[in-house]
């Protein structure tokens, strides 16, 4: 027989390994919300007010750190997601509506997807017949083949493309000093654009479906309090990133398309508009960053209503359960990808209106949300000893009116533009 | 995730929910169902119809009786939210509630242990369908006078009568009873005083395996998941936490008092309590620890402290020792005591010293005199011995040399500590497996 000498319990596992497996809900919920929808805004405003309008991006990344990280812990307390826990709390009514609210605006948000990688694949040749079902494929593919784990790590890689910006903004010689002082300082011009953008900022960062995901994603994640430390990492460290990413495309579109007056409508005009000034490689990364920003949320939404509709009639589903063990789950993720794929390659279908009804959605659905989220926040026999402090609550309801605000300026102008 | 066939789970669960005739099977009770969703927020009225208030809940009481009763009512009352005691209900329809007194408490109702609300606590949360074996949520709760009370007699965990709620007026509250469960079919978990409990489901639970009810306990939020677990038999509890995955049973432990983790710990197999004891935090597990009885903790500490590669680490405590001056009667009677335990094959026979000497076969105790000493039997073949801190790989080559379905542990002075069967093999295997994508070194599987 062998001696070996006797082995005691395995060295307490190193904090970084123990971080890493916590490490995904807030990373991704985070990052997909810098799609398509959100580097077009984001682009728009570089272009059309340069520096100017950063703060409100800072602002954004605030009120996502403080939300995604209320809707982590909710997950993780409550182990329901929020529409499960918004019919338990404020009844069937509420439940149903926010959940079709979601669905719709899903759909739509869904469709902006697809038309960013329809966009993008047109950039570098790639016709949208082809670009789109492939893409709708690989994403399904990817869901409902893959592990959790394998999911997860797919994501993060998907993730990594978001360094092409950082690089698209270092390429285009920004003004840092200019840049700063729009982190800075906060200036808004009033007019009906400026505020529309600045409001639309704020939609495309703190997103309905991100806040449904993260709840869902950390039930499905398994974690538990005790990973709720580590999970707040995870949860600011991707919003900051979210930030940061939409930081260097409004500085990249700053320093080159507003500098030169060049006005654009969306994320891959700013691409195509980026060669002549920055080069063909800033034109290739940004359009690259989109493709990979547009993967990223079209493999999210999907997952994001799968989870709300499982939630909603109460049949808990997780991405390692087969279709045969979570049919609705499974039917939903393949309606909405389906549904939003024709959309965008039917000729003639009116895609301006969609998105533009998404947005509104959108930013009507984001109010109640919101609400509910605090009042779930508050529930001590939901949370426990998880409960809202009251400097938190406070918090809560000062950046849910800042919301409110934006919201009502943001309808107004559409119905009076 | 480990899940078995369910056709053979549902039709032991419907034998048995089968076997008793539903009340809802009643023609009067058929016809008097009322929808609680619906009278939420309907007109509360005295004996000569004038308004007193709105219904916000209802109050139940549950006892060991299938169907509980009502309590009383949570009528608002201008500002107040009032308790209003359920004998004083004279008339109960799907459009309002009749009181026989006009008599109110302005007191703000407080909860009293042993009862739940029917909105707060029970529509649409998660309950636990023991027909279909999986967790859903109610869409409504039904009502009925029975044995001269009012109570609640079914559930209905259908999405059609979910999206009915939806619509306004009159639509909402028209019953549909076509999809009422029996309530006594259904464990419904959400109260924190204690569990909304029928005996009747609880049997059923009680009948169903381990693997299905961890599969259950893995679908519930935490609250719910403490009250499952809190209506189970303890013994069939620790045999359904062996079954589930290591994170979720690690999560569920983490939601547990200590003094409930402990005892539950303490009846799940030695070497899986060892495992999930490993993987919990240092203090965590030292509490759980001290809510133990001491000589199961010290036995635990024991194997917590072993690598889970080592025989130490996966081997169970759980062996029958016997001395060779014992009779056959003895060791047979041991045998019989422990049986609920994994033991049922043998006994360890050690010298007076406590050395291992030989483990003998159920089948040659049986075949025995039953007066006759145990030495008489101790005869080859002798069981294969290896010492605690013998690694996986020369485990697995030892079980591939002999044959045999078990080997015994023994420590320093090779006294037995303990057994490895076949099945903790696959377990150690298999969690290697999970770690490195596949197992090292055993390439006679």
């Amino acid at each position: 027989m062998v001696e070996t000498k006797k082995t005691l319990i395995s060295p307490k596992k190193i904090r970084i390994a123990a971080l890493l497996s916590v490490m995904g809900p807030g990373m991704i919920a985070g990052l997909s919300d810098d799609d398509p929808a959100g580097i077009t805004t984001y682009s728009v405003v570089g272009s059309k007010y340069g520096y100017q309008l950063l703060w409100v991006l800072v602002a954004s990344t605030f009120a996502l750190i403080v939300f995604q990280d209320l809707g982590a812990r909710i997950g993780v307390v409550t182990r329901q997601g929020m529409i499960g826990l918004v019919r338990q709390k404020y009844g069937a009514r509420s439940g149903t509506l926010s959940a079709t609210a979601l669905i719709l605006a899903n759909i739509g948000t869904m469709t902006a997807e697809f038309a960013g990688i329809a966009a993008a694949g047109e950039l570098f040749g790639l016709s949208r017949y082809v670009s789109v079902p492939l893409a709708a494929l690989l994403v399904s593919f990817l869901v409902l083949r893959g592990s959790f784990a394998r999911v997860e790590k797919v994501f993060f890689v998907i993730s990594a493309v978001f360094i092409a910006y950082v690089i698209a903004g270092f390429m285009s010689h920004p003004d840092w000093g200019q840049a700063l002082r729009g982190v800075v300082v906060p200036s808004l011009p009033f007019n009906h654009d400026a505020i529309y953008l600045a409001t639309a900022t704020l939609g495309t960062t703190l997103a309905p479906w991100g806040l449904a995901f993260i709840q869902s994603y950390a039930v499905d994640k398994r974690l538990t309090r005790d990973d709720l430390k580590l999970l707040r990492v995870d949860v600011w460290t991707g919003s900051l990133l979210t930030g940061i990413i939409g930081f260097f495309v409004v500085v990249t579109c700053a320093a080159t398309l507003h500098k030169e007056g060049i006005t654009i409508n969306d994320a891959s005009d700013a691409a195509r508009a980026l060669q002549p000034l920055a080069g063909t490689l800033a034109k290739d990364l940004f359009a690259f960053g989109l493709i990979g920003a547009a993967l990223l949320a079209a493999s999210i939404l999907p997952l994001s209503t799968a989870y709300s509709v499982s939630d909603l009639t109460g049949r808990p589903a997780a991405l390692d359960d087969s279709p045969k063990e979570a049919p609705l789950f499974y039917a939903t993720f393949g309606a909405i990808t389906t549904i939003s794929a024709v959309l965008i390659l039917i000729p003639g279908a009116p895609l301006i209106k969609i998105l533009v009804l998404t947005q509104i959605l959108n930013a009507v659905l984001l109010l109640p949300l919101l609400l509910y989220m605090f009042g779930i926040a508050k529930d001590e026999r939901l949370m426990g000893e998880y409960v809202a402090s009251k400097n938190m609550r406070r918090l809560y309801l000062v950046i849910i009116s800042v919301v409110a605000f934006a919201i009502g300026c943001m309808l107004w102008f559409t119905v009076f533009p | 995730m480990k899940k078995p066939p369910v056709s053979g789970i549902n039709t032991v669960a419907k034998r048995l929910v089968g076997r008793r005739d539903s009340v809802l099977e009643r023609k009067n009770i058929r016809e008097a169902l009322v929808s609680f969703a619906g009278l939420v927020n309907r007109p509360v009225k005295d004996k000569d119809g004038k308004l007193i208030g709105k219904l916000v809940d209802i109050v139940v009481r549950h006892g060991e009786e299938n169907y509980p009763p009502v309590s009383g009512l949570i009528v608002k009352v201008g500002q107040h939210k009032s308790f209003i005691d359920g004998a004083r209900i004279s008339a109960l329809t799907h459009n309002e509630i009749r009181l026989s007194s006009a008599q109110i408490n302005l007191e703000d109702y407080k909860r009293r242990p042993g009862e739940s609300l029917l909105d707060a606590d029970v529509l649409d949360h998660q309950i636990v369908d023991v027909n279909g074996l999986r967790v859903v949520r109610s869409s409504d709760l039904y009502l009925a006078p029975l044995d001269k009370e009012i109570r609640v007699v079914g559930v209905d965990i259908s999405f059609r009568s979910f999206i009915r709620r939806i619509f306004p007026g009159a639509l909402s509250r028209r019953p549909t009873p076509e999809h009422v469960v029996d309530w006594a079919s259904v464990a419904s978990l959400a109260d924190t005083s204690g569990v909304v409990r029928s005996s009747e489901s609880k049997a059923v639970l009680s009948q169903l395996r381990p693997a299905d009810l961890a599969d259950l306990i893995e679908d519930l939020a935490g609250r719910e998941q403490n009250a499952l677990i809190e209506l189970l038999d303890p013994e069939l509890a620790a045999d359904a936490l062996e079954e589930m995955e290591d994170e979720e049973l690690q999560g569920l432990l983490r939601g547990l008092p200590s003094g409930r983790a402990a005892e539950l710990i303490s009846r799940m197999e030695p070497d899986e309590s060892a495992e999930v004891l490993r993987d919990l935090a240092d203090d965590h597990r030292e509490s759980i620890f001290e809510e133990m009885d001491v000589q199961v903790a010290k036995s635990l500490r024991k194997l917590v402290s072993f690598d889970e590669t080592l025989a130490g680490g996966i081997m169970t405590t759980h062996i029958l020792i016997t001395h060779e001056g014992d009779t056959v009667a003895h060791a047979l009677k041991l045998l019989v005591e422990h049986r609920e335990r994994d033991v049922s094959d043998g006994v360890v026979v050690v010298d007076s010293k406590g050395k291992l000497l030989d483990h003998i076969q159920v089948i040659e105790l049986v075949a025995a005199k039953s007066t006759a000493l145990l030495s008489s039997l101790i005869a080859q073949p002798f069981p294969t011995a290896i010492r605690e801190d013998t690694p996986l790989k020369d485990v697995i080559e030892e079980f591939a040399n002999n044959r045999g379905s078990s080997v015994i542990v023994v420590d320093e002075k090779n006294k037995p500590v303990g057994r490895i069967l076949a099945d903790d093999l696959v377990d150690a295997l298999s969690a290697e497996k999970d770690a490195h994508g596949f197992p090292q070194g055993s390439g006679a599987f």
